[in-house]
């Protein structure tokens, strides 16, 4: 009898060990496919021009993607300064000022709504409320975008990291006499500076490969620019249309902009998690 | 002996309780001795302790009644300058609370707070309030480095001189030494009897024998209130009320 149950528990056992080891393979599997397949096909395709050119005319082999690295990189300067300090001074007011209001709980669960809202929807508001009362697409447009995909993962990797340090430690400046304020720039956020720095890491891999949201504000642009108040190339849009496109090195140069785009990913994720394992000592 | 602090009628309540934490609680605490607050857990010394640098301002809700004369002043009353009263009260924590910054700048926070700017002046005065804390000679090869690389006990006296380098009228202690190996208690202990010299000093402490050791006066607290008050000797040795006999000699708490 005792053994009979023993029996069924070691079948039960193993059975579910393979059901959840075959659903990770499952999902393992087709991860790894996908980060192969953009690295050998990028590998094969990245070259220097690809940096230092920009696009010939549709149809004529060559050029390179200079306008959309720009582009890209000028967009994402523009969503990291609006985003990152008011996420961090959203976050601060959540988790100091208004810690005993019923408001931040309210904003607190918002904002981690926020995190898994369609990229796309932003994309479609920030349309509404600047391209469409502007007139025409703009670099801004495609940073507010960003800045506001970016904005809940800092607030909350803001607030969470302030609620770890311990409140006597408040107390103790407090008791000096130190201002709210001072306590905040002084005590706070030195304590937390490389969680800080984290959350801004993984708020920049969040937004970096996002096409969606600027296909309606930033859009693409053909040209080098510079131009911020204009449309601009960025390299998520440009995949999306040169992989859509009729042209060969058109595909090519599409693999040769997402395998840079997730190697920078990468690297963020990595330099994140170094910083937060080294936080720890 | 001059009157430093005289508790007055003080009632404390904790933010969304009818019951009060603290209750009719009257006694001066006597300037340049150390005032000890003794009594089992939960029976609202630190309460008491954190009503002097109104600490329960910090949350919302809590209520004073009563008052705490501080050379003649209410310092309980609402217009008081809570800035301006921390200066002149200041507060030991129990668990070490050195800030993410240098030893120098630890020290130095306190007084760059008060608008001191001037390199030299902040350099005597950081060195000055090391010594009284007795922490000079172990830290003065390495005041750039952070103030989280020093062990428990230093952190503890790295905070006493943080404490004392704004040169405050009280200093208040809460179980400064409830963290600590005997060895740091007593680099403590003896640090608190010599800023007695020009600091009155409040402390709250578990420990009857370091009441004993360090305090000229001790208040006994019992379910928030004040069982007995007097010269710690008297209360260690022939205390009036039963109450705190039996707590003095371990028969309860």
């Amino acid at each position: 009898m005792r053994e009979r149950v023993f029996k069924i528990r070691k079948l039960t056992s193993t059975s579910i060990l393979t059901i959840t080891g075959l659903c990770a393979l499952w999902g393992i599997f087709w991860l790894f496919f996908i980060i192969f397949d953009v690295i050998r096909h990028g590998i094969a395709s990245i070259n220097l021009s690809l940096f230092l050119e920009t696009p010939t005319p549709p149809g004529e082999p060559g050029g390179g993607l200079k306008h959309a690295f720009i582009g890209h990189f000028l967009i994402t300067l523009g969503a990291i300064s609006l985003g990152i300090p008011l996420g961090i001074l959203a976050g601060t007011f959540l988790a100091e000022y208004g810690r005993n209001y019923r408001l931040s709980k309210v904003i607190s669960f918002l904002a981690d709504t926020m995190v898994s809202v369609p990229a796309i929807l932003i994309g479609a508001f920030v349309y509404a409320i600047m391209v469409k009362p502007l007139g025409h697409f703009s670099g801004w447009a495609g940073s507010v975008a960003l800045a506001i995909i970016m904005f809940p993962v800092v607030i909350r990797s803001t607030e969470h990291m302030l609620k770890l340090v311990p409140w006597t430690l408040r107390e103790a400046a407090f008791a000096l006499g130190a201002p709210y304020y001072k306590v905040i720039l002084q005590v706070l956020y030195p304590a937390i500076k490389m969680g800080l720095l984290t959350g801004a890491l993984l708020a920049i891999a969040r937004e970096i490969g996002e096409a969606a949201p600027l296909l309606f504000t930033s859009f693409n642009n053909n040209f080098l620019s510079y131009n911020m108040s204009g449309p601009m190339a960025s390299l998520t849009v440009t995949i999306f249309v040169y992989a859509m496109g009729p042209y060969d090195y058109w595909h090519t140069q599409a693999w040769a902009a997402a395998f840079v785009i997730a190697i920078t990913i990468l690297i963020l994720n990595f330099i994140a998690r170094i910083i937060l394992k080294g936080g720890k000592h | 002996m001059n009157v430093e602090l005289e508790v007055k009628n003080l009632s404390f309540y904790y933010a969304g309780c009818s019951e009060p934490s603290l209750k009719n609680i009257n006694f001066p605490i006597y300037k340049h001795k150390v005032t000890a607050l003794i009594g089992p857990s939960g029976c609202g010394k630190t309460t008491l302790l954190r009503c002097f640098n109104r600490m329960h301002d910090l949350y919302p809700g809590n209520k004073y009644e009563g008052e705490i004369l501080f050379r003649g002043r209410n310092i309980l009353a609402p217009e008081v300058d809570l800035i301006e009263l921390r200066t002149k009260i200041g507060m030991v924590f129990q668990k070490p609370t050195p800030f993410p910054m240098s030893i120098f700048d630890n020290v130095a926070y306190g007084l760059r707070l008060r608008g001191i700017k001037n390199k030299k002046e902040l350099a005597e005065r950081v060195e000055k309030a090391l010594r009284e804390a007795a922490l000079w000679d172990e830290v003065k090869d390495k005041l750039k480095e952070s103030g989280l690389s020093l062990s428990g006990g230093q952190q503890q006296r790295l905070c006493i001189a943080r404490a004392i380098a704004v040169e405050p009228e009280v200093l208040l202690f809460d179980e400064p030494t409830s963290a600590l190996d005997p060895i740091s208690t007593a680099k403590i202990e003896d640090l608190i009897v010599q800023l007695k010299e020009k600091i009155t000093i409040v402390i709250v402490t578990h420990n009857m024998q370091q009441a004993a050791r360090i305090s000229d006066f001790t208040a006994f607290m019992y379910l928030g209130e004040l069982v007995e008050f007097g010269p710690t000797e008297k209360i260690f040795t022939n205390p009036e009320k039963k109450l705190t006999e039996d707590y003095i000699t371990g028969r309860f708490g």
